[in-house]
């Protein structure tokens, strides 16, 4: 398993930025390797931030989105967005349905308050997220009319999961009825804030003036191995304070166990970091010995067990075994390609300089991810699904606007600025792939002698051979962009 | 069935305003017969309405007939505020005042003799039953129906509800990849990601949100470097497909589809501008009910079916697959009301076929190569991941089970096939619903199974005992609840 004391070596170093982050810079991999820092001290100090009350908040929804893009171009603590991101994911709330940008940017601000934190926290706060009672109808659940929605996604995608690690079910549509009922009568203020309207609530008194009598006690998860066959009766334990019958079913889920005995929510939770950051497809030890060792089935601190995640070994099996990479999200792809070439977006609709002049967000809705609007509440398809026909052009569309914008300022892409091949009347293109593939990180791609490498130096001589005259700065500029064009467009820069 | 022709006056009037005539197929029994003879000739449009679509507010109870249907519909679905019954019609002793259905043209149900009919949205829909070009197949679903939207749609889309076949290859994939090469490109879908109806690895299926964005981006300011950027890319990607690296041979593969495909494709966008106009237009006509994404990515469709029927080089794609979302009703449903989210949806996807299928039929005039008849060649099927509960909350509805397919096109055997869901109180379960812990068989009419396989076996030509392959029976030995007897011989088509 992962030790902490073990230095990071450079290739390390890369992939561990490139992973809690957006990209890797030479800069900060020189950091690490100059200061010899050991996996623990890496992943404590980008663990280490102090969460940031940054909201992206605007009445147009596009202007909040893009707002969110440019703080996490510019951000210096870039774990933080990517939790931000996999919550966002996680809790996947559409404005489509919602429609109030205002909310959306409350939502993301809770998501940032908590990304690594208590997870007990982060779930009252979702289940009282103005946004999220909307989107998922909390707001129309009453006593007369029971609405399941968030009942259902509560469990199924937010804490539980349909099916544990041995594929055993975790809970019964009868749990989702019943939970429904803990939540029926929740209503927002005109100030966003949560409370419990009681004449829409379902008391389920049992008493003889109970209009509902066939619904029962309010048990639920009978026979789970943490409750028994008698389950857990959330209503007999809250009592007449209905309000907090919610809170007495999220201590249930909290104490759930799976078929095996394991606590099923720190599984499912770790299972989904563990997907999200280091293995697509891990084998069930693994998530056992994150959760076991970081003690997240006790703690239910997010970082604790991020922190195991980062100094495993699987999580830098990827560097080594090429089965483990994974397909960088859409949003990963631009906040990477804008770090990495010290790029801005250009004027608050925050377009690429060049080339289509999309606004970044419709240059990442083409490529299948427009924040804030996530398809479903199943949240995007993550890796393969990624890749398709359509998704692939507009990255390669995004590309070229990048390396095509030119000009002055912040905003444009000046090859000048980051290499230094000026009036060269006689460049080995050896040199230049390997400057394009460190700035780019993926320099262990395109190795002496690899295709990747061959097609490269053919790109740069035109297939002549021998060494490529710089002198002139129009074919400078033309290649130098075209290379990091390809390079942005190749197969090794898709993945991570 | 009653060849009339009654439909599409509102069609062709507009057609003939923009200088085109256009014969709809629709009210021409002539030029319905004439089926391809193989596979090569055909298309097949796959249509998801996503979300789940309300089964209940789709076909509704007209009357009783010889059984309760039409009482027990009035006794799930309320009349009063957020009430999102359909009434009957005049005369008919229900409430005054309501949405209607449409009468005319209602359908038997053949368990109950009740008279059956469209929501009033799906005005194309009872113009298409009209002509016999449309197929209901009633109370499709499968064993153990899951109410989960991923878990379902998965379902669906693989055709394995007990999750008995490895990977998670899509019904209509498995059939792609034995019959087509890796450097084929065959089926197209229009969304930015691949349809699960056709993954699998075998063969290229490209996603394609608008053809006129599909060309390669290159560097504008310097296209005499063009051609050395595409010999780098098409090097570093056939590199990735070459190897067997997992997620990078995966990227490789798709990068080369793709950059073949941008050589041909945005071709036919400009070609079909050009070549269609009035048609183009239609689409994009709101009086028409165009202008939806609907009707928009049919018209991307209805490009390739007419370049692959042209001949265009390179282009060869006969399976589409496209979806409208939107359905996932369990608030603000409406019931007949035209402003109802319902009845939009239903009046989106209705009108937007009607378009395509007149483009079909004007591609289709007078022509004697591929373009022969088309509109004869395509059938589309309709499905959703699950219908909705049969008690309705406030205005809107919870997941339920099993809903009607649509099947449409000219070689389609319209008519009404499978029986309509019980909706009597007593075999509901205690939520007022058919849940999956009902587990009765009752309400489960066709599996969709059969649908998709009489799919494969007569509209794709292909062999009974292929088609057995492609789509197992269930393992478990309970006739009643299970897929133990498969029946790819449903009368669906010509």
């Amino acid at each position: 398993m992962g030790n902490q004391n073990s230095t990071l070596t450079e290739a390390e170093a890369r992939h561990l930025l490139r992973r809690t982050g957006f990209g890797a810079t030479q800069r900060d991999v020189d950091k690490i390797i100059g200061k010899n820092e050991t996996r623990g001290q890496a992943a404590d100090r980008l663990l280490g931030y102090k969460p940031s009350k940054f909201r992206p908040r605007n009445k147009d929804i596009e202007i909040s989105h893009n707002k969110w893009v440019k703080f996490m171009v510019r951000t210096k603590t870039p774990l933080q967005e990517k939790l931000v991101l996999f919550w966002h994911d996680h809790f996947a709330t559409s404005n489509d349905v919602v429609g109030d940008p205002k909310q959306m940017a409350d939502q993301n601000r809770l998501f940032r308050l908590n990304g690594k934190g208590d997870f007990r926290v982060m779930m009252n706060a979702v289940n009282r997220d103005a946004a999220m009672m909307d989107f998922l109808d909390t707001v129309r659940n009453s006593k007369k009319e029971p609405n399941e929605n968030y009942p259902r996604e509560l469990q199924e995608l937010f804490t539980l999961g349909v099916f544990d690690l041995d594929g055993q079910p975790n809970y019964a549509q009868e749990d989702i009825v019943q939970i429904a009922r803990a939540f029926s009568g929740w209503r927002t203020d005109a100030k966003n804030v949560a409370y419990l309207n009681e004449n829409k609530h379902d008391q389920g008194t049992g008493d003889p003036g109970d209009p509902f009598p066939e619904r029962g006690p309010k048990v639920i998860y009978a026979g789970n191995l943490a409750f028994g066959s008698g389950g857990f009766d959330f209503g007999a334990a809250a009592g007449t304070n209905y309000a907090a019958e919610i809170d007495e079913v999220m201590n249930a889920i909290f104490a759930h166990q799976d078929s095996a005995g394991r606590n099923t929510l720190a599984h499912w939770i770790g299972y989904r970091l563990i997907t999200f950051f280091a293995d697509p497809d891990p084998p069930n030890s693994y998530i056992e010995a994150m959760v076991s060792q970081s003690q997240f089935d006790t703690s239910f601190i997010v970082a604790d067990l991020l922190r195991e995640i980062f100094i495993s070994d699987e999580f830098y099996a990827p560097l080594t075994d090429p089965t483990k990479l994974s397909v960088k999200w859409p949003v990963d792809y631009v906040v990477t390609t804008l770090r990495l070439l010290g790029m801005k977006l250009k004027s608050r609709y925050q377009y690429v300089n060049g080339g289509s002049f999309n606004n970044i967000r419709d240059e990442l809705g083409n490529m299948g991810q427009i924040l804030f609007e996530p398809p479903s509440v199943f949240g995007w398809d993550w890796e393969g699904s990624w890749v398709s026909s359509a998704t692939l052009l507009a990255r390669y569309g995004f590309a070229r606007d990048a390396i095509a914008a030119r000009g002055r300022g912040r905003t444009t892409f000046r090859p000048e600025r980051l290499f230094d091949f000026a009036e060269s009347p006689a460049v080995d293109p050896d040199v230049v792939v390997d400057a394009v593939a460190a700035l780019l990180g993926v320099g262990d791609s395109f190795g002496p002698g690899s295709a990747e490498r061959t097609a490269l130096v053919d790109y740069l001589t035109d297939s002549m051979g021998g060494t490529v005259d710089f002198s002139d700065f129009d074919t400078r500029d033309m290649k130098l962009r075209g290379m990091v064009g390809l390079v942005l467009q190749s197969p090794a820069y898709a993945l991570h | 069935m009653t060849l009339t022709r009654r439909q599409f006056l509102r069609r062709t009037s507009m057609a003939t305003a923009g200088g085109l005539v256009a014969p709809s197929l629709f009210g021409d029994p002539f030029l319905k017969r004439a089926v391809a003879q193989t596979i090569g000739d055909r298309y097949f449009v796959s249509l998801l309405l996503s979300g789940g679509n309300d089964g209940l507010g789709t076909i509704i109870p007209y009357d009783n007939g010889g059984g309760s249907l039409r009482t027990d519909y009035e006794s799930v679905r309320r009349t009063d505020s957020g009430g999102i019954q359909l009434d009957a019609g005049p005369g008919s002793g229900t409430v005054e005042g309501l949405d209607q259905a449409m009468p005319v043209n209602a359908f038997s149900d053949p368990n109950t003799g009740a008279q059956l009919s469209f929501h009033p949205g799906l005005q194309a829909f009872r113009d298409l039953y009209d002509v016999g070009d449309l197929a209901v197949i009633q109370a499709c679903g499968y064993p153990e129906p899951n109410l989960s939207h991923a878990v379902s749609t998965s379902v669906w889309e693989t055709a394995d509800p007990l999750g008995t076949l490895a990977g998670s290859k899509g019904w209509a994939g498995r059939h792609l990849e034995a019959e087509y090469l890796p450097a084929e490109i065959p089926a197209v879908t229009i969304d930015s990601s691949v349809a699960g109806e056709f993954q699998q690895s075998g063969t290229s299926v490209l996603a394609i949100e608008r053809l006129s964005r599909f060309g390669f981006p290159y560097d504008g300011d310097y296209p005499g470097d063009d051609g050395a950027k595409q010999a780098a890319f098409g090097a570093l990607y056939a590199e990735a497909a070459s190897n067997d690296l997992g997620a990078a041979q995966f990227v490789g593969n798709a990068g080369v589809a793709t950059a073949l495909a941008a050589q041909s494709y945005p071709q036919l966008h400009s070609d079909y501008q050009a070549e269609r106009a009035a048609f183009d237009g239609m689409y994009d006509d709101k009086q028409l009910g165009g202008g939806t994404s609907t009707s928009r990515d049919l018209r991307e469709i209805a490009k390739i079916i007419y370049g692959t029927a042209k001949g265009v080089a390179n282009v060869d794609a006969r399976f589409f697959q496209l979806h409208n979302g939107g359905y996932d009703n369990h608030s603000n449903q409406g019931g007949g009301d035209p402003t109802g989210r319902h009845y939009r949806l239903h009046r989106e996807v209705s009108a937007a076929l009607e378009i395509f299928f007149d483009d079909l039929a004007d591609m289709a005039q007078g022509q004697s190569d591929g373009r022969q008849n088309l509109p004869d060649k395509v059938c589309v099927l309709i499905w959703s991941e699950f219908s909705r509960r049969i008690i309705q909350n406030d205005n809107g509805t919870d997941h339920g089970t099993q809903g009607p397919m649509f099947l449409i096109g000219g070689g389609v055997n319209g008519g009404v096939i499978g029986n309509h869901p019980n909706l009597d109180a007593v075999v509901l379960d205690d939520n007022g619903g058919n849940t999956p812990y009902s587990q009765t068989g009752a309400f489960r009419s066709t599996d969709f199974r059969d649908v998709y396989g009489t799919v494969l076996k007569h509209w794709l030509n292909v062999p009974q005992l292929t088609v057995e392959s492609i789509l197992p029976a269930d393992t478990i030995p309970d006739p009643a609840n299970y897929w133990t007897v498969r029946d790819f011989d449903l009368p669906l088509f010509l």
